[in-house]
Order: structure tokens, then sequence, then C-alpha cells
């Protein structure tokens, strides 16, 4: 019972996603559309493969951006959701911030970023950490603030220390909400870099993909896309494995409700 | 000799006089049932014995000492059971050890010991999402009781489950007990469950709640009995029941 509905659970998408394909395929060959307008799937898939050495290069220096952007993001956001949980006064003081921060739009920041730090690797790692950094912020503060005040109570009533309570209660219990924040920064994390590499680079994905743009490859932009697609995945399936080590018990916390 | 004296606490709650004078007192050993209607500030009574509210006046004297607004001297169990999600039954048990400063591996051990006792054998290993209710307010019971195990104050400790459960938690509550021994104050605002359970049971007024009735329950529970058949009961269930103003 539970298997089949696993099996559903995949081939329907799958199944879905198959059947769009198709339908572009079947469009772009009997539209007649050139190639420099709209490539079928197929020659996508063919340049792909053709240009993957090439974009597993540009990959690279990308990733590295990416991952360092991340982690600093979540350092930074763990650090400030826990100092602002702890300190109400500096929660009054950052939170109205951190939501104006947000309606400013990344585009119009990162042409910045390039003029003062140049074209190297850290302007594109300041862009990573300027997406990622909010949605952890927000979901780790959610979750520290979401904690049940009577567990607080309890073990205060043990006579434990504020530390202790963090420790304790607090931290394993905010997990879960740190842990939805990750995979949404993780989504973004990679089109943060490629925005970066857009705006002014000498290599890496989003340099691949203004360089083909400009050049009507159009089958080339949409392999870069795809490529950003399978890191961002890439990405995304390694918290998910990391969530269910750090918190195994959450996934039954879930099944019982 | 663990002995509470509840000496004429009152407490105001955001501007509204919550705990008239109270006067409760529990002698060693003995059960002591709360009653009153929702809302009358039972828990705020509980906050207070407990040290984590400090009363507008009176005192909370245990064995004699000033106790009045310190924590760590009485265990306290909620309605929820309170369990952390992230530990298994066997940590969540050992808490209040870890919390006094023995190392965990020994916390483990000494709350290992009462498994059995505590109706929890082969379970050390579950995460509380696995248990049943009942099963979870039993550990909960075992935490509070490793945590003091001379005077406990249980607020609605059954409210949560259901009917069959519940009679089943009161039967072995008692049995436990017989080897136990402690302090218990309990708060509760089903009559019936006091009744069964209390040995003397004070009854609370509405906001600003005071004292209306103190009644002793002489009821004999035989070990094997699951109602109460003694003819007094209807006669003390009814005047508590006026009390409440039912």
């Amino acid at each position: 019972m539970k298997k089949s509905r696993n099996i559903a659970d995949i081939g329907v998408p799958i199944f879905f996603i198959f059947l769009l394909l198709v339908l572009w395929e079947l469009i772009v060959s009997w539209g007649k559309i050139p190639e420099w307008i709209l490539p079928g799937p197929l020659q996508i898939m063919k340049t792909f493969g053709e240009t993957l050495p090439r974009m597993l290069e540009h990959a690279r220096s990308t990733m590295l951006e990416c991952l360092l952007g991340f982690a600093a993001a979540i350092i930074l956001a763990f650090i400030i959701a826990v100092v602002m949980d702890e300190l109400p006064l500096v929660k009054k003081a950052l939170y109205p911030l951190l939501i104006t921060s947000q309606t400013v739009p990344i585009v119009s920041v990162a042409p910045l970023f390039i003029i003062w730090f140049g074209y190297g690797i850290l302007p594109k790692i300041l862009v990573v950490i300027l997406v990622c950094f909010f949605p952890v912020v927000i979901s780790l503060l959610g979750g520290l603030a979401a904690v049940d005040r009577d567990y607080l109570e309890l073990f205060r009533s043990m006579g434990a220390s504020r530390m202790a309570i963090f420790r304790m209660v607090k931290l394993p219990l905010s997990l879960p909400a740190f842990f939805s924040g990750l995979k949404i920064s993780a989504s973004y994390s990679v089109m943060g870099a490629v925005i970066g590499e857009w705006l002014g680079a000498k290599e890496g994905i989003g340099y691949y993909l203004t360089l083909s743009q400009r050049s009507y490859m159009v089958d080339r932009v949409f392999a870069a896309i795809l490529a950003i697609t399978i890191l961002s995945l890439l990405i995304f399936a390694v918290i998910i494995a990391v969530e269910r080590l750090v918190i195994p018990w959450h996934r039954l916390n879930e099944q019982h409700q | 000799m663990p002995e509470i004296i509840v000496d004429g606490i009152s407490k105001t709650l955001g501007g509204l006089l919550t705990l008239g004078k109270i006067n409760i007192q529990a002698n060693n050993q003995e059960f002591i049932g709360i009653l009153g209607p929702s809302g009358c500030g039972k828990s705020t009574l509980f906050n207070i014995i407990s040290g984590l509210l400090k009363p507008d006046a009176g005192r909370v004297l245990i064995d004699g000492k000033d106790f009045t607004g310190i924590t760590g001297r009485v265990s306290y169990m909620h309605q929820k059971d309170l369990l952390l999600p992230s530990c298994s039954i066997l940590d969540n048990t050992s808490i209040p050890l870890v919390l006094k400063g023995i190392p965990k591996q020994r916390a483990r051990a000494m709350a290992a010991e009462h498994f059995e006792q505590f109706g929890l054998t082969g379970f050390k290993n579950y995460y509380p999402a696995q248990l049943s209710g009942g099963m979870r307010q039993r550990a909960a019971l075992l935490r509070t009781y490793l945590f003091s195990s001379d005077i406990m104050l249980l607020d609605e400790p059954f409210a949560s489950l259901d009917a069959i459960t519940r009679r089943n938690m009161h039967i072995w509550l008692l049995d436990v007990l017989r080897e136990l021994h402690p302090t218990i104050l309990f708060i509760t605002h089903d009559v019936e469950e006091a009744l069964f359970l209390c040995g003397r049971v004070y009854v609370l007024s509405e906001c600003p709640s005071e004292v209306r009735l103190e009644v002793e329950v002489p009821i004999c529970r035989s070990e094997s009995s699951r109602t109460i058949t003694d003819p007094r009961y209807s006669q003390l269930r009814d005047e508590i029941m006026t009390a409440l103003t039912i």
C-alpha cells in the first residue's frame, strides 16, 4: 500500500514533466521555430552533453562562491537570530530593518559590490550571503519564538540555567524551522552566485550564461539553466540529508500528527 | 517530613485579583486535591508554590522554611507531558538529574531503575512521539518524581487523556504511591477524579479565588476497587458540587 503510493508520488510528476517536454519538442518541430529563438529539449540535451566539460569548469567557481556564501550566511544568520531572541531590545531594533532590507532588489545592490570590490570572488559571495541570509534568520527566529512557553517554565522550575534551557530546549525545538529556512536558502544560493557573476565576472556559470546569450546561442543558455537547476537541487538534497541526520525525531513527529 | 503550608497567598495578575487570600496545608505523605472552576487561578497558585511567580502577599512554607519565590524545591507536572521531542524517553526522564549536575551516564542509569515501576519497560530508546498518551504522561510523572521525590505538584496531569486511559492511570498511580509516599498537591476540575484519588480536597471559588470548602475524603478504596461504591460518596459529591455552584 505504502510502496505503491511512493511509486505514484515519484511517477506522476516525472510523467507530467515528460509530457511537457514532448509537447515542447512537438511545438518546436511542427512550428518550425528557429533554433536561435527556441531550441527543442532534444537539441538542448545534445548541447548540454557537448558543453558539459566547459560548464563543469565554470560550475566549479560558481559552486565555490555559492558554498562559501551559503556557509557564511548560515553562521551569520544563526548568530543574529540567537542574539535577537535572547535580547528583546536587539530584536526590536533589528527586526524592521531586516524586513525592509528585503524590499531592496538584489540586482540593484549587486553592481555596487562590483564597484567596491572589483570583479573577484568577494562580490559574488556577498550577493549569495544577501540572498541566503534572510530566510534562515526569519525561520530560526520564528522557531525560537514558537517554543512552547510551558517548556521554558518547566525547565526554569527545575532550576535550569539560561544556557541549559537554550541548549536543551530552545535550540533543538527550533531546529526544524531552521532547516526549513535552510531549504529555501539552498535553492536560492546558486541563483545568488549566478546573479553576482552576471554583472561582471571572468568565470562561472553566470558568466557563461551572459556569454551565450550575447552570441544568441539559445541552446547553450538553456543548457546553462539546466546546469543551474541541477546544482541547486544538489545543494537542496544535501540539506535534506543533513536534516535527516541531525533531527531524525522530526520525521517521527510529523508522521504521528 | 515534607509539609507544605500556603499561608495567606494573594496575587493580582493583569489588574485582576486572581488569588484572594489562600490558605492550604499539606501534611507529610498526604494526597491533596485542589478543585476549582477553570480560570480560577489554580495554575497561578502552583506557579507560586513552585517559586516561578512571587505572590503579592503571603508565604510558602516547606518544612517550616520560607520558599516564597524560590524554584527548585518542589517538582511540578503540567497537563501537557512537555517531553522534549528531540530526546529519547530515557534522556527525557533523566533531565532533572542532569540539571542537578549528575553525569549523564549515571543519570540515565538512575532513571532506568524506575522504568518498570512507571510502566515504561522496553521503551527507553523510543522518542515521545512513538508512545501513547498514557505512557507519555507516566514518563512525565517519572521525570517529575526524579526531580523532587517528596513533594510533587500535579496540574491536571490526566486531563488530556481519554476516560479509559485516565482510569487506568488513576489505579496505576494509587498503586505506585503505596511504594513512593510523596506529598502531592493535585489540581483537577473533575470531582470524581478528586474523590477517587485524594485524601483531602480543597474547593476554590471563582476569581478572586478563595478556599470555599475543605473536606476530608473518608472513602477507603480497596486495592482491587475500580469504582467508588461507598454510600457517603454521593453526599460528599453533592457537597462539593454545591461549593462549586454547579
